[in-house]
């Protein structure tokens, strides 16, 4: 049996639609993600994320190099990859014309499990996902969210070792998406590894131990958050809030050249590349001839190292 | 099997929630023996009336092979609503092969084609008097089964490979008339043209409604159609391996 949970060398898909030029969705990537972990997939929109997903859950084949789930080969032993993972996809899949809690069985059935457990962890999981009230309902009669809910929480049902998550979180409310955080985490105390991608990166930052980020199917960067902040470095953060909203503030933080910057009421907060000196200056232009009731400085943030990383890729 | 049993479980319940549907599946058969068997046999008498084999016994294979068409064109649709509920690439991530998955989608259909047949001679005994072989009722519901096995993959070759569903019904729409009428579903070969005699021997609906013939009334030549039926095993294997090779090349 395999150390890693995946393994992936030298990964390239190429999708050729007719008459169009030729995309390399995924281009030669290789890494290793050991057994027991959440590993964070990111990446703009295009990156190759999902593609990435695809090939690793057996939805796709590969087009060259290769990938293996637990020491399976994706394409030469994808039956036992399937045997191993479960799997949230991208878009909304759900059994339409089910109710809820057949729904559940009908998952529990295809990975095997008695019908008494297969009834226990669905009441769990029901409970667990708000789901109770709703379980005799078709899933067709609820809303986009709770369809979301069903799609996530059957994959708590089986426990097999590899879980992978696309965008799982996508239509969930605040309260929700903590506790399927800490469910995940949970998870990996028991063993299981998972796999997931998604556009909020401070979830990312939250839940992930090791992060892999894409652009263009290739490697940018990859470690865990110190790792992928040391790659970052000289990258700030400043949060201030002044008694009201100075006039002209934005035109000033334009004038810094950030990486990003964003206004909410009387408080700005800024992200710019600086030398260490630097920032108290900048802090200080900033604070010239206005009243700041608060400052703070921060070190650079998941998404602060994203939109660098990404503005150098796509600078050369 | 516990994963064909998966994909059987979850068939059955899909279906189970459209009862009306079920019925429909196990009676129009008769329904159509009833509107448009009666009609002709009355209106234009049987090309076998010498033989004493009226218009209703030749065309109680014709609305088996029919129906056995018909559910195997309803099924392959459904990976159509499949995909719009997104479940359908869920669902090639579950620990199933391709092949399973093909196959249990097919069983409960399977099931309801027997089913379907059982009710047909029975009550076509009852209300038509007509002259079933008893003895080789096992044969008949076997060509029923791998009949329905057969037009299912076949179906399933087109439903994998088109996106759109309106496409999918222009080709069933086409595949209806061409399977149906150029073949000995509604009438005897013999009185046919040439040319139309041999599109219709090549019509594997032919072998298989000449095999469901035989094994209900006992007409036809059992030489012939025992080439045609291993012919038909031939076209189900083929369409089988086929709809197996799109189902594996889905992105």
């Amino acid at each position: 049996m395999s150390e890693f949970a995946l393994e992936v060398e030298k990964l390239v898909k190429v999708y050729a639609p007719r008459g169009k030029p030729a995309i390399r969705a995924v281009d030669g990537l290789s890494f290793s993600v050991p057994r027991g972990i959440i590993f964070g997939l990111l990446g703009p929109n295009g990156a190759g994320k999902s593609t990435l997903l695809r090939m690793l859950t057996t939805l796709t084949q590969p087009s060259e190099g290769s990938a293996r789930v637990l020491g399976f080969d994706v394409v030469r032993k994808a039956l036992e990859v399937r045997r191993r993972i479960a799997s949230v996809i991208q878009e909304t899949a759900a059994e339409l014309f089910l109710s809820v809690r057949d729904n559940f069985l009908t998952y529990a059935k295809f990975h095997g499990l008695e019908r008494t457990t297969a009834l226990r962890r669905s009441a769990a999981v029901m409970e667990t996902f708000q789901l109770t009230e709703e379980a005799d309902r078709k899933v067709q009669d609820l809303s986009g969210g709770f369809r979301r809910r069903v799609q996530v929480a059957k994959v708590f049902l089986a426990e097999t070792p590899v879980l992978f998550l696309d965008e799982y979180s996508t239509g969930m409310d605040a309260i929700l998406k903590r506790q399927v955080m800490s469910l995940l985490r949970a998870e990996t105390q028991k063993g299981r590894t998972i796999i997931l991608t998604t556009q909020v990166l401070s979830e990312a930052e939250e839940l992930c131990d090791d992060i892999l980020i894409l652009n263009k199917g290739k490697q940018v960067a990859r470690g865990d958050l110190n790792t992928l902040k040391l790659l970052s470095q000289g990258v700030y953060e400043v949060a201030m809030t002044f008694d009201r909203l100075p006039e002209g503030i934005a035109a000033d933080l334009q004038a810094l050249v950030p990486l990003r910057y964003s206004v909410d009421q009387n408080t700005i907060e800024i992200a710019f590349k600086a030398e260490e000196a630097r920032v108290l200056e900048m802090v200080s232009e900033l604070a010239r001839n206005r009243r700041v009731v608060h400052v703070e400085v921060r070190g650079a943030s998941l998404e602060d190292i994203f939109v660098e990383l990404m503005q150098g890729r796509e600078a050369q | 099997m516990s994963a064909l049993g998966a994909v059987f479980y979850r068939e059955s319940k899909i279906r189970a929630t459209n009862v009306t549907f079920i019925f429909w599946d196990l009676f129009y058969p008769l329904c159509y023996m009833l509107v448009f068997g009666v009609g002709v046999n009355s209106a234009l008498g049987s090309p076998f009336a010498a033989a004493g084999v009226d218009y209703n016994a030749f065309f109680l294979a014709g609305v088996l092979g029919m129906a056995s068409f018909g559910i195997a064109s309803n099924t392959s649709w459904s990976f159509f609503l499949d995909r719009d509920n997104g479940i359908f690439y869920e669902m090639l991530t579950y620990p199933l092969s391709r092949s399973e998955y093909l196959l249990g989608k097919v069983l409960f259909n399977v099931l309801i084609a027997i089913l379907q047949a059982a009710i047909t001679l029975l009550l076509s005994r009852l209300l038509f008097h007509l002259p079933v072989r008893w003895e080789l009722l096992p044969l008949l519901l076997l060509g029923m089964a791998v009949g329905t096995a057969g037009w299912f993959f076949f179906y399933a070759i087109f439903a994998l490979r088109t996106r759109r569903n309106d496409v999918f019904n222009a080709i069933t729409s086409i595949f209806y008339f061409v399977f149906l009428f150029a073949s000995s579903m509604f009438y005897p070969l013999e009185p046919l043209p040439a040319w139309f005699r041999g599109a219709a021997l090549a019509n594997p609906i032919t072998w298989q409604i000449d095999w469901l013939r035989y094994m209900s009334i006992g007409l036809g030549d059992f030489h012939r159609i025992a080439w045609e039926a291993l012919a038909f095993v031939g076209f189900a294997g083929a369409a089988f391996w086929g709809a197996v090779y799109c189902l594996q090349r889905q992105e």
